[in-house]
């Protein structure tokens, strides 16, 4: 897999995770679309390699922020 | 003498007709058997062979089947679906119109219209066929290879 694709994956699968952010789809849109930006002209292949392996740990910091939000939510339930 | 062989004959002439009777009465529910099964094939046959007499398939539509697609149908809506994204601009968008170069957009847009485009027809478009879908009517064929239409 060529690093742009590599690139073009991880910004479907973090467009896909962001569906539910809880400031909204939006602002994660709008966010994500900057940060990708920001290194639109960096070439060194290493770097990009660091980039797309970051990119790789966001989305399970997305993931994790889903499951503490749902844990909260149900806690919230039971204990209010 | 004569009167018991009589009455006897008359007895046994009674006991046949009873058999007789019988048989026939098996004979006739075995028939209304066959008469069900075949009034079935009847009321069957003639729809099929009317069928087969049209020479064209005609579509039973049930009530939870979507609407069947054809190419305009499709073309419009995956122009909707681009007219709905904010950064093209819908005077400018024609069917034969590049994404890249006519409409502006850089490959990151291409990621989010084809993600548009996935979440209008329902299934998943690879990454390595998304590469390929740089216009409208690119997309429009690609949906009707996918959904097999061909009118």
């Amino acid at each position: 897999m060529s690093q742009k694709s590599k690139t073009i994956n991880l910004y479907k699968t973090l467009l896909y995770m962001g569906k539910d952010y809880p400031k909204g789809y939006d602002y994660f849109r709008v966010r994500l679309k900057k940060v990708f930006e920001k290194n639109r002209y960096e070439t060194d292949t290493e770097k990009i390699e660091k980039m797309i392996a970051h990119g790789n740990f966001v989305i399970k910091e997305l993931e994790a922020l889903y499951m503490l939000k749902k844990y909260r939510t149900l806690k919230k339930r039971y204990y209010e | 003498m004569a009167s018991i062989a009589v009455d006897r004959i008359l007895l046994r002439s009674v006991c046949l007709l009873k058999n007789i009777n019988r048989l026939s009465l098996c004979r006739s529910a075995v028939i209304g058997q066959f008469d069900h099964r075949l009034i079935h094939a009847i009321t069957r046959t003639p729809v099929f062979s009317q069928n087969l007499l049209d020479l064209e398939v005609k579509e039973v539509r049930h009530y939870s089947s979507e609407a069947p697609l054809t190419i305009n149908f499709i073309e419009d809506r995956v122009l909707l679906v681009l007219k709905l994204y904010d950064k093209i601009d819908n005077a400018k968008l024609t069917l034969k119109s590049h994404f890249i170069t006519d409409c502006g957009l850089d490959s990151l847009d291409h990621v989010e219209i084809i993600m548009a485009i996935e979440d209008e027809f329902g299934f998943e478009i690879p990454d390595t066929d998304a590469e390929r879908l740089l216009t409208p009517s690119n997309i429009v064929e690609y949906i009707a290879n996918k959904k097999d239409v061909y009118s």
